[in-house]
């Protein structure tokens, strides 16, 4: 249930300017971390601004619902990736730039790293070498960083994995519309509109602040209003009988103001000014997390010497699971 | 890992090592479980991934509480709370034997940790005595949920049939079924009640197809008719046993009251659907009849002193021959 979700609780904001708060802080700590013996003219010309960063992980954001969107299995061209694990990868893709500066990460890797990770979860199996199939260059280099990176990206989503979607309330919805509210007729011919909604909600921070079924209802409202028809007499009156109307203005507020989110949806960068932010970004970035650089290789070289850091911790010892063991069933 | 410190070890889980720690600030034990991530493989494994997912969704008094997850070195690591032991050692303790009360609670304990998996369309798929840990108040609670999975209740979804342990494993497993459901618990929660009652597992198979010669000979060969859909299974085609008739459970478990045979004839039934589901079976007359579950205060706790399970031997294999032939004579003839 979303009420008692990690959603709910730990992800689900009060409103932009929390959101904004916590992003120019994620921004101002890189800087007092890596800048620290620069002044401030220094500083301004070398980091990126918060603005600059949030502008780069909306573009990515359209990159990844592309990259999703020409996903194949390269085993069979027909398998497409299933909605729901784009949705999820955007969720983590936008939860981990709320706590981490797009200078430590760059966006392109946490990228692929959040598409991968969200098929697991969402159990669109993929083995990563049919996965990186999908990503331009180097492939043993994309495995690499996907594998280095999916610890650190859980870690940042506090292990919280579970996404609820607003696919399950928009089939709930159609269903009683069908039901209980026979003037509209065929609710199956809204469902192109519906589906352009949510994809382009995963564009913006509606999803960071509304309930999966307000957002299910902003697009089930917007497609009903596509097709030229009026619904207000089912949500006024039939979803909301006359004991619950305390609750009707919360949502109608709530649905105005996804639906106006949805509205502004276009690439936020020109691809000039893209490419402008881009070439400073390579300049400022975290040197130790860029997979092109000499610190980067230095440590995860010294990771391969030790096999596995773990090895010297308390868990490891005699755990080694020889062939020439035979075991009983129950000591497994 | 450093708001930590380790103090034993308990173990080896389904996907790594379990150690028992104190919480430094709160001084609270738990189990922790250390999931390693072999890099070049395939990252995070899936099925520590759904246990998180599951646990994390979940909230049973019967099903064991994730306290955390958190990032350690190249791997990471859940906490759990602290069990004292798990079935498998309650059964193994013949110094101290189960009575039919201590049983009837295991069993509505376990059909309700169940009857919520179930409810939340989680299956767990490796029920048995080992995964079914007692607390230190006596409370059983299923654990290792590394196999579970999320079922649909209409989908067509295909699963592996390589789960369960194989004397648990539900005969639609065993003929390579890729499409089961909430079933297969349900057969294990049969056999694991079976072995509660008899002290001993009662389909102790030594292979996978002995495990499926041992359950026809005691349930008979399936037909078509006791197992609609039998034809169709992958494995059916493959191999052929002998006709068995079916034995009077009565004979398998010889110490069973009536009711609690009814019971076990429920699950125990080859058709997975027809299986008895746990929340019904709580509400089996077994339940209600004397003796009386054993109160859950004064439920037995597992011995602290841990007997070694009596499993893994090895033998040394490349042994001398005549060393062995020496043996015997300085047996035969002890003058010399």
């Amino acid at each position: 249930m979303y009420g008692s979700s990690t959603q709910f609780r730990s992800w689900t904001f009060k409103d932009e300017h929390e959101l904004k708060r916590l992003r120019v802080q994620a921004n101002a700590d890189f800087i007092e971390k890596f800048g620290a013996d620069m002044t401030p003219e220094e500083r301004r010309q070398h980091f990126l601004t918060a603005e600059e960063e949030h502008l780069m992980v909306r573009s990515y954001e359209h990159s990844l619902r592309d990259f999703c969107k020409k996903f194949r299995d390269p085993r069979d061209a027909r398998i497409r990736m299933l909605p729901s694990a784009a949705t999820t990868a955007q969720h983590y893709f936008k939860r981990f730039y709320i706590y981490n500066s797009v200078m430590d990460y760059h966006p392109k890797e946490i990228l692929v790293t959040c598409v991968y990770l969200a098929c697991k979860i969402e159990e669109f199996y993929v083995t990563i070498n049919d996965f990186v199939h999908n990503v331009r260059g180097d492939k043993k280099k994309a495995i690499e960083i996907i594998l280095n990176n999916e610890l650190q990206l859980t870690q940042e989503l506090q292990f919280n994995l579970i996404i609820h979607q607003p696919f399950r309330p928009v089939e709930g919805l159609l269903i009683d519309i069908k039901t209980r509210f026979p003037q509209l007729h065929d609710p199956e011919r809204l469902r192109l509109y519906i589906e352009e909604f949510l994809e382009k909600v995963n564009l913006t921070d509606a999803i960071l602040l509304y309930a999966p079924g307000q957002i299910a209802l902003a697009a089930v409202t917007t497609a009903v209003s596509r097709l030229g028809e009026n619904l207000d007499h089912y949500v006024t009156d039939i979803l909301f009988p006359q004991e619950q109307k305390q609750h009707l203005p919360v949502l109608i507020e709530a649905v105005r103001k996804i639906k106006k989110m949805v509205k502004n949806t276009e690439p936020p960068l020109s691809d000039s000014m893209r490419k402008e932010i881009e070439a400073k970004l390579e300049r400022c970035r975290n040197q130790q997390n860029n997979p092109n650089s000499s610190q980067y290789r230095a440590n995860y070289s010294e990771w391969d010497d030790e096999d596995l850091p773990i090895a010297s911790s308390p868990f490891s010892g005699d755990v080694s699971m020889g062939v020439e063991r035979i075991r009983s069933p129950s000591a497994y | 890992m450093d708001a930590y410190t380790v103090v034993g070890r308990i173990g080896e889980g389904a996907h790594g090592v379990v150690v028992r720690a104190r919480h430094n600030l709160t001084g609270r034990l738990v189990a922790l479980k250390k999931v390693p991530l072999r890099r070049l493989d395939h990252g995070m494994p899936t099925t520590a991934l759904r246990e998180i997912k599951a646990l994390q969704q979940i909230n049973s008094q019967h099903v064991m509480r994730l306290l955390e997850v958190f990032a350690d070195g190249a791997g990471f690591v859940l906490a759990f709370e602290l069990m004292l032991g798990d079935l498998g050692e309650m059964l193994r303790d013949a110094s101290r034997p189960l009575t039919r009360a201590h049983v009837k609670t295991y069993m509505t304990m376990l059909l309700s940790g169940v009857a919520f998996l179930h409810k939340h369309n989680i299956m767990h798929r490796d029920l048995k005595p080992a995964n079914l840990l007692i607390s230190e108040k006596g409370q059983l609670k299923i654990a290792d949920l590394g196999l579970c999975r999320v079922f649909s209740r209409r989908g067509k979804r295909l699963y592996s049939h390589q789960v369960a342990t194989r004397w648990y494993r539900a005969p639609e497993l065993l003929y390579g079924a890729r499409q089961y459901r909430e079933g297969v618990d349900l057969w294990a929660v049969g056999c694991i009640f079976g072995e509660m009652i008899n002290s001993c597992p009662i389909f102790p198979g030594e292979s996978d197809i002995d495990q499926l010669c041992v359950v026809l000979q005691i349930l008979g060969t399936p037909s078509e008719a006791s197992w609609p859909g039998l034809a169709q299974l992958p494995d059916y085609r493959k191999i052929t046993f002998p006709e068995c008739q079916p034995i009077p459970l009565s004979q398998v478990l010889p110490e069973a009251s009536q009711d609690a045979l009814d019971l076990a004839k429920k699950f125990l039934i080859y058709c997975p659907e027809k299986r008895l589901p746990a929340l019904q079976a709580l509400q089996h007359p077994y339940f209600f009849t004397p003796p009386a579950p054993c109160p859950r205060s004064q439920m037995p706790l597992p011995p602290l002193e841990k007997q070694q399970p009596p499993a893994t031997q090895e033998y040394n294999t490349t042994f001398p021959l005549s060393d062995l032939a020496h043996a015997l004579h300085a047996h035969l003839d002890p003058v010399m």
